[in-house]
């Protein structure tokens, strides 16, 4: 029965409020993603972890890594790996929402581009997306941990040549320029020669996810060169048919024109651009090109 | 029905082995209130690395409020659940306050939330303020579950609108009662983006489950007390109208008779939410408290007809079934920490004070009840009080207006000269918010701790 105060109350409600959140604002470090990184902390420093830390995963099947901290929310990555080597790098989860979408869908698949053809954790940051990247590569090295861990216990025997390979503790920065010399030598390996001597042949790429659906490519391959794109899957729906009717077309004439991956967007339709190109991108890898 | 009473110092004795004040939970259960919501900021601290620059600081502050108003959303609705330890420890008006202030608390964190996010993605997006419609448009149309929390928040802004206290007071209370209960749809809707949006989540699986622990169980507790246990209460117990008996001129009592009631542990002090199954009275439920000690078969509550409801009572048919919810609130016997207690009614306030009246524990001369009414016609059941009070040597006292319209003197002075050791007494107090609160100053004014005044008040 104390006499209340509704607009004392009212008032100190939300001076607390916001003097409290400003305190933990100016608390938080105002740093340089870098350091973000080496704070942001759920993936323990690689060469920490594990001695024998090389930079080539060797257990076969599907990996996660873990969740990465980033300024705009979370990038998680997975791996697919087969034969000991990266097949497929996907991001689970990346930043959405505002400028996010944008820069996402510009930055995933190029930092699944240069996981696959870097067979490792040392890639390239993508400009104008240094928190994504940082993130990401976080994530990543998280998940080829986990990869090596899953080799190392179920097939002792390739944990060998795999560790023998380098110690690249690439935690941050530092491993950059220790790992980067013998992953290019394995990617080489794998894929070099693939390409040209093989005839006509039709290679789908994986289904690249877009906000308004999936999508799709299939190219077939003769003599080295695309003759033939196509999309087996593409937004529908709504406004996504007219765009898709407009835009893929166009894709497909590309990427027969400029043989790779490297296509301008449909202006319209840059989702659809984004995963029409990330799923030819992998196929391009399926191909040997 | 009434309990036989030893007299004398023995008696006085063994009345007071039995005063064993039971504290009120109300501090352990704010810390820990608090202690939740320092976990919730841990949350956002350990899954924030660092913030960049102003936009994102903006949207760490929208964050910061979602999660929090998250929180606090799980804990208003908790609060309405009829949880026996808030309802019967606490008090059911204290929980309805709280209730209340925290309901507006979270709704100016929903609002912050919404306006700091859109703004950042805004900035994010290189837009400038004015663009936040639009960011909020492309938001709500492109992430997942966004659509959902959006009609869920518009269903809150609303239902808070119609709880602004002008507006609340224009509106028929059975109206807003229904509009409130969308809450429910409106938290559901709300749910889902926080687990598939929120950062923290995506980043913390523990979270995650934290999160579906506090929503889980709150709902679990809101089905369990609010529909579960009420449907077996009135299943158990059958209750149907016996009679309705005019006390006063526009006080009624109604006894209800139904089956081992003594099972329901009703105690002398508490209030039962009734629902008449009548026409015109079965889709709205109201509080009413119970006019004496509860009996194995009966039950008696007593009404002013003040409201649209309580006028109709006196036409209820004897037979008409009852339904009850209760009981609830915490004015009773268990409060009191000394052997000697005064009760002072105003009004209508007398009937929780008649059924503690009859069964406070006391030796003769310890219970003292103080009756404050408009004028001696006015004084309902007082036959029944001059009786128990003949019974138990209890005091009884009466003020009323004198004939020229005056109203009585009750002050420190008055109160201190009728009860010289009124600052030994445990006082409960029971009528409408004006009496209340001029009966409590001049009580604190007479020496009685503030701890000792026992009151219930349904006023927001």
């Amino acid at each position: 029965m104390r006499k209340s105060h509704p607009v004392r109350r009212a008032v100190l409600a939300t001076a607390a409020t916001v003097s409290g959140i400003v305190l933990l604002l100016s608390l938080k470090p105002a740093s340089d993603p870098g350091s973000a990184a080496a704070a942001g902390g759920s993936v323990p420093p690689a060469a920490a972890g594990s001695p024998q830390g090389g930079a080539r995963p060797v257990g076969d099947g599907t990996v996660t890594g873990d969740a990465a901290r980033t300024q705009y929310g979370a990038v998680q990555v997975r791996l697919t790996v087969s034969g000991g080597r990266i097949t497929k790098a996907e991001a689970v989860r990346a930043p959405a929402g505002g400028q996010s979408d944008r820069i996402t869908s510009n930055a995933v698949p190029r930092l699944n581009r240069a996981v696959v053809t870097a067979q490792g954790a040392d890639i390239d940051a993508v400009s104008g997306a240094t928190y994504t990247s940082t993130g990401y590569k976080q994530s990543l090295q998280s998940a080829l941990d986990k990869a090596r861990a899953a080799g190392d216990s179920g097939a002792p025997g390739s944990s060998g040549p795999a560790g023998s390979s380098g110690s690249s503790g690439s935690s941050g920065s530092s491993g950059e320029s220790g790992g980067s010399g013998e992953s290019g030598g394995s990617g080489g390996s794998g894929s070099g020669e693939a390409g040209g001597e093989r005839a006509a042949r039709t290679v789908t790429g994986d289904a690249a996810q877009t906000r308004y659906g999936p999508v799709q490519a299939r190219i077939t391959v003769n003599g080295g060169r695309i003759t033939r794109a196509e999309a087996v899957q593409a937004p529908r729906g709504g406004q996504s048919d007219r765009i898709t009717s407009d835009a893929v077309p166009k894709l497909n004439r590309a990427a027969v024109a400029g043989g790779n991956a490297d296509i301008d967007a449909v202006s319209g339709a840059t989702y659809t651009s984004a995963g029409y190109k990330q799923s030819l991108q992998s196929a391009l890898d399926r191909a040997g090109g | 029905m009434t309990t036989t009473l030893a007299g004398g110092r023995a008696a006085r004795r063994q009345t007071m082995r039995r005063i064993r004040p039971r504290r009120s939970p109300a501090v352990p259960l704010l810390l820990a209130v608090a202690a939740g919501a320092a976990a919730v900021l841990w949350l956002w601290w350990s899954s924030t690395a660092s913030i960049a620059d102003t936009t994102g600081r903006i949207v760490a502050a929208g964050r910061i409020t979602g999660l929090l108003a998250g929180y606090l959303m799980a804990l208003v609705v908790l609060q309405m659940a009829r949880v026996p330890a808030l309802e019967r420890r606490v008090g059911s008006d204290r929980v309805a306050r709280w209730h209340a202030m925290s309901g507006r608390y979270t709704v100016c964190l929903v609002l912050a939330h919404v306006f700091l996010i859109m703004w950042g993605y805004a900035r994010q997006a290189g837009r400038s303020l004015g663009g936040i419609v639009q960011q909020t448009v492309t938001s709500v149309t492109t992430l997942p579950d966004m659509g959902k929390a959006a009609a869920g928040t518009g269903l809150l802004f609303l239902i808070a609108l119609l709880s602004v206290g002008g507006i609340r007071r224009r509106l028929p209370y059975d109206a807003w009662y229904h509009v409130h209960l969308l809450t429910y749809a409106a938290v559901y809707l709300t749910f889902w983006h926080q687990i598939t949006t929120g950062n923290e989540f995506a980043v913390e699986p523990a979270a995650k489950t934290f999160w579906y622990g506090l929503y889980g169980t709150v709902t679990v507790l809101v089905l369990w007390y609010r529909i579960i246990t009420p449907v077996r209460l009135n299943l158990r117990h059958r209750m149907r109208v016996e009679a309705v008996v005019e006390e006063t001129p526009g006080i009624v009592s109604v006894l209800i008779r139904g089956r081992r009631l003594h099972r329901m542990g009703a105690e002398a002090g508490q209030f039962f939410r009734w629902r008449f199954l009548a026409p015109g009275m079965r889709f709205s439920s109201h509080p009413y408290s119970l006019s004496a000690a509860p009996r194995p078969d009966m039950l008696r509550i007593t009404v002013k007809a003040i409201g649209d409801h309580s006028s109709r009572l006196r036409e209820l048919e004897p037979g008409t079934r009852v339904w009850a919810e209760g009981p609830y609130g915490a004015l009773t016997a268990q409060r009191r920490s000394r052997g000697k207690v005064l009760l002072v009614a105003g009004g209508v306030g007398i009937t929780p004070m008649r059924a503690l009246f009859e069964t406070l524990p006391g030796a003769s001369g310890d219970i003292t009840l103080l009756y404050r009414a408009n004028s001696t016609q006015d004084l309902a059941l007082w036959g029944e009080l001059a009786g128990i009070a003949d019974e138990r040597g209890a005091r009884l006292m009466y003020a009323v207006n004198s004939p020229g319209g005056e109203r009585p003197d009750i002050s420190a002075e008055s109160l201190r000269r009728k009860i010289p050791d009124i600052d030994r007494h445990d006082v409960f107090l029971c009528g409408p918010p004006g009496f209340a609160r001029s009966v409590y100053e001049a009580l604190r004014g007479a020496g009685v701790p503030a701890r000792r005044i026992h009151h219930e008040s349904f006023e927001m």
